[in-house]
């Protein structure tokens, strides 16, 4: 990332990074710069030095973003906070960047003068590039389908068979004109009855057609095999690499977007090459084709018909593009009436309960009545705009019939030719409206097609070390002044040094965001630690191989997912190849086994989505079972009993005591009652490991968990109170 | 120590005669309320799109880092001129953006972003909105509201009072 943007005239040649700031204190605009050396962070404004500060009296600096603004502001050894300079959102990014660097100096006496992260946005367009290494927007059109048609190599046989045959087939269609201008001289003007000669031509024309059908049943089915073979092999290496990427990169799209990823903008890529695939070499050779023929047959007719395309061009393309805004119109509409339809449907219960069925009503009439009205408009542009191009793309047709028929009244061309003339006119419009359109279909396929390639060319961040450990794991788990932000400008762990022996269970505590199931995602190397090391059984997780590692801990999370499938095939997750008898002992000591036998079709019950409903402590029971035959070495229990009423938590907690039994076990549980049988516990405030202990040590340091306890304990007595009440 | 009572459930509506707000270091605010002072006051705008001068949430943050909120204000105005200038101009930054002041053209990339040249009380400049369908919006028929693919904001509080050509290009967006 690019942290030396401009600097300021005069200004000291010590200076490594310096970035333009935008506002004052005041909301108003100035032109400042943020500038830092070695020793010092300058303030310009106007290329004038307003002050001066020295890194070391500093402990911390922070890149505040607030609604519309953002702020630098640094603290003092004494706790002081100072406002440095203040800028809008668009340089947001470079300066969190830029902090995050002079916080990595204060803390470590290392001044790093190289960054390597991404640019924010694109250089060219100023889009934003969230993650990307090439701008979607800006990327080379031609370099993006070059990679899309690689992907029709496996298919080249059946590719090169449905050119041939449209080629072929578009040559008869192109002779066809001829014939019928051969029967029209010959035959029809001089009422002629040579029956022979008319039949065998008649004959020939049928034979073409049938020929025609033919080379376009194949060319079809050729066609249709390589966009929807093309097609799946994009869906499936999508598919295959959003598995193997990290969780970072993972989190940076949602699940929707990723599904429209893999289905819709490789469906659209698919389309692509059906409609336009083929048809890009067809279409382009029967526009030579036929321009060829017209000016060999007769130039001044030829140049009235091309003449007007240029303008075409021009005049469709800009009603194309009002049509597209007023079909965006219509989209937006259409989408706020669903969204609206779904809330009032979704929420039936509280519309009724509250009496609110008139209101809804009417703000249902509105948004169907705007959706209408857009679409009322849309339609009308569109049949206004329709027979004007068409008007002025065939404006040439009009002229070739005057003056045509003007050559034939002074014998200068023939019926027959003039026929086989418009003809071929008629057949260049083909070519020239498809021309028309690709651009549009080109810019929208390129993007899809950016987006699709983005991830096949994603190198995954969390990758195994060249020669990487697969260790049977003990469960010793050391944390070394580990540090880490899911954003890179904000740290979320901050320096945690601990270690976990082998078999202890280990209770993590703090407030909400506080860092809890981070050091969690840090264990399952989810994330790699920005700086510092986690060691398990003295070896740093970033040289275990990730299957070995992941095949040893176990997780029980707070919401438990099950996949649409039996209840067997989801206790069988873990261990694919279990056999029915290891997959009944798990269910049993995870207490699963009696209400699994109650259920209609007992171990073939399907659960899931469209399964059967199971409560919230069955699918826990579930999930269990599936962490018992797994046979972890680690566990993590995340939440696992917090969403539970009291009698099936109880359940849970014998379970979970069965599992974590002699095994390594970190458990984070707000409720801290839960956490009753740790043997020690972490407790995170702000980002550190604040205090670390048995319960009674923690609860005599009278810190952080001191006070956590008390305020349970107090909220607990609230409720007991509200109950009696 | 004197342990803080936080009432969680109390609306206070701040008597504006007994607040007193001055500038500090930090970029923040500090107050004097009826003798105790606050540090690093953050002034909320609660409705930021119907007022920017009415219920201003007054809050801090305690040495927990929790969120403390001492009140609202119902109405900044309702200040000494000179505390009002402080408040606003404070809000004005925090909520720093630029006023629509005329619409040139809007160019769709038919890509789902938009570029829209205009005017601004921050000067000329073409916003570059990013999912137009999500940050480019009308609230109750003229508030228009854009964040732009920075995280920029823009707002015009009344569309219907720009000028004619304005109003036609932002028609089919709106």
């Amino acid at each position: 990332m690019n942290l030396c943007l401009s600097k300021p005239e005069n200004a000291d040649e010590n200076i490594v990074y310096s970035l333009p700031f935008n506002l004052t204190r005041n909301a108003v605009k100035i032109n400042g710069h943020f500038c830092v050396s070695k020793e010092k962070i300058f303030v310009y404004t106007d290329n004038k030095l307003q002050s001066e500060y020295f890194i070391r009296e500093f402990c911390e600096i922070i890149c505040q973003q607030q609604v519309g603004s953002s702020m630098v502001q640094g603290i003092t050894k004494n706790g002081e906070t100072v406002y440095i300079c203040g800028f809008s959102q668009e340089f947001f990014i470079r300066f969190a960047e830029l902090c995050k660097i002079i916080d990595y100096y204060i803390r470590t006496g290392e001044f790093i003068t190289e960054t390597d992260d991404d640019e924010p946005t694109c250089m060219k367009c100023g889009m934003p590039l969230e993650g990307a290494k090439e701008c979607p927007y800006c990327s080379k059109k031609s370099r993006t389908m070059l990679k899309l048609i690689k992907r029709i190599a496996p298919y080249k046989r059946f590719f090169a068979a449905a050119v041939i045959c449209t080629i072929m087939s578009e040559l008869i269609w192109v002779l066809m004109p001829y014939l019928t201008r051969l029967i029209i001289d010959d035959y029809v003007t001089p009422k002629s009855y040579q029956w022979t000669g008319f039949t065998s031509i008649t004959a020939s024309i049928v034979v073409l057609l049938i020929i025609a059908g033919i080379l376009e049943y194949i060319n079809m089915k050729c066609s249709f095999k390589v966009a929807l073979n093309m097609g799946k092999d994009l869906r499936q290496d999508v598919f295959k690499k959003s598995q193997s990427l990290s969780m970072s990169s993972i989190s940076k799209k949602t699940a929707g977007e990723m599904i429209k990823r893999i289905s819709n903008d490789a469906a659209k890529l698919e389309d692509f090459v059906t409609a336009n695939g083929k048809d890009a070499i067809v279409k382009i050779l029967s526009l030579v084709i036929i321009v060829v023929l017209l000016f060999v047959m007769d130039w001044r007719l030829a140049l009235m018909t091309v003449i007007p395309v240029p303008l075409v061009f021009y005049i469709t393309d800009k009603l194309f593009q009002k049509m597209a805004v007023c079909y965006t119109m219509v989209w937006r509409n259409m989408a706020a009436h669903s969204s609206v339809l779904h809330d009032i449907l979704n929420g039936i219960r509280v519309v009724k309960s509250y009496g609110n069925e008139v209101r809804e009503i009417q703000k249902y009439a509105e948004c169907s009545e705007k959706w209408a009205k857009s679409a009322v408009r849309g339609e009308m542009m569109w049949w206004l705009t329709i027979p004007v191009a068409e008007f002025i793309l065939t404006i040439g047709n009009f002229f070739v019939l005057y003056f045509g028929g003007r050559m034939i009244l002074d014998n200068e061309m023939s019926l027959g030719a003039l026929v086989q003339f418009t003809t071929y006119v008629a057949m260049l419009y083909e070519p020239i409206r498809w021309l028309i359109q690709i651009p549009r279909n080109l810019a929208d396929t390129t993007v899809s097609a950016g987006k699709v390639f983005e991830i096949l060319e994603e190198e995954t961040d969390i990758k195994d070390s060249e020669n990487p450990v697969s260790l049977d794991i003990k469960g010793k788990i050391e944390f070394d002044d580990v540090y880490f932000g899911y954003k890179v400008y904000n740290p979320v762990l901050k320096g945690i040094s601990c270690a976990i022996n082998e078999g202890e269970m280990i209770g993590i505590v703090g407030h909400s965001g506080v860092g809890k199931s981070t050091m969690i995602n840090l264990i399952l190397r989810l994330y790699d630690c920005t700086q510092g090391e986690i060691r398990i059984d003295g070896v740093n997780i970033k040289n275990l191989s990730q299957e070995s590692l992941r095949s040893q801990v176990g997780v029980v999370l707070q919401e438990t997912f099950l996949f649409d499938g039996s209840v067997l095939e989801n206790i069988a997750y873990s261990k694919p190849n279990a056999s029915f008898e290891e997959i009944v002992k798990a269910a049993k000591i995870a207490n699963a086994h009696d209400f699994i036998t109650k259920l209609p079709d007992g171990y073939n019950t399907r659960v899931g989505n469209k399964g059967y409903q199971l409560s919230g402590g069955e699918r826990q029971r579930i999930a269990i079972a599936r962490a018992i035959l797994h046979n972890p070495k680690v566990i993590i229990l995340d939440e696992a009993t917090a969403s539970l009423d009291t009698k099936t938590e109880k359940q849970i907690q014998d379970a979970l005591g069965k599992l974590t039994k002699g095994r390594t076990t970190i458990a984070i549980a707000h409720r801290l009652s839960t956490l009753s049988s740790a043997d020690r516990l972490i407790v995170l405030d702000k980002g550190k490991l604040a205090e670390f202990g048995t319960h009674e040590e923690l609860m005599k340091a009278k810190g952080v968990y001191y006070k956590l306890v008390m305020a349970q304990r107090q909220t607990t007595k609230m409720k007991k109170a509200v109950v009696n009440v | 120590m004197i342990e803080e009572i936080y009432d969680v459930d109390k609306l206070n509506i701040l008597d504006c005669s007994k607040l007193k707000f001055t500038k500090e270091n930090s970029g923040y605010l500090t107050l004097d309320f009826g003798g105790r002072i606050y540090h690093k006051i953050n002034p909320t705008r609660l409705i930021p799109f119907d007022s920017k001068n009415k219920f201003i949430s007054i809050s801090y943050e305690n040495d927990e880092k929790e969120f403390r909120e001492i009140g609202v204000i119902k109405d900044i105005k309702e200040m000494s001129e000179e505390q009002f200038k402080l408040i606003d101009t404070y809000l004005e930054y925090k909520y720093y953006m630029p006023e629509i002041l005329k619409i040139y053209s809007i160019k769709d990339n038919m890509r789902g972003s938009i570029f829209v040249k205009s005017d601004t009380t921050s000067g000329g400049k073409t916003i570059c909105v990013k999912d137009w369908y999500q940050n480019f919006k009308l609230f109750n028929g003229s508030y228009l509201y854009v964040v732009d693919a920075d995280g920029n904001k823009y707002f015009c509080p009344d569309v219907n009072k720009l000028d004619k050509k304005s109003l036609q290009v932002l028609e089919m967006f709106t």
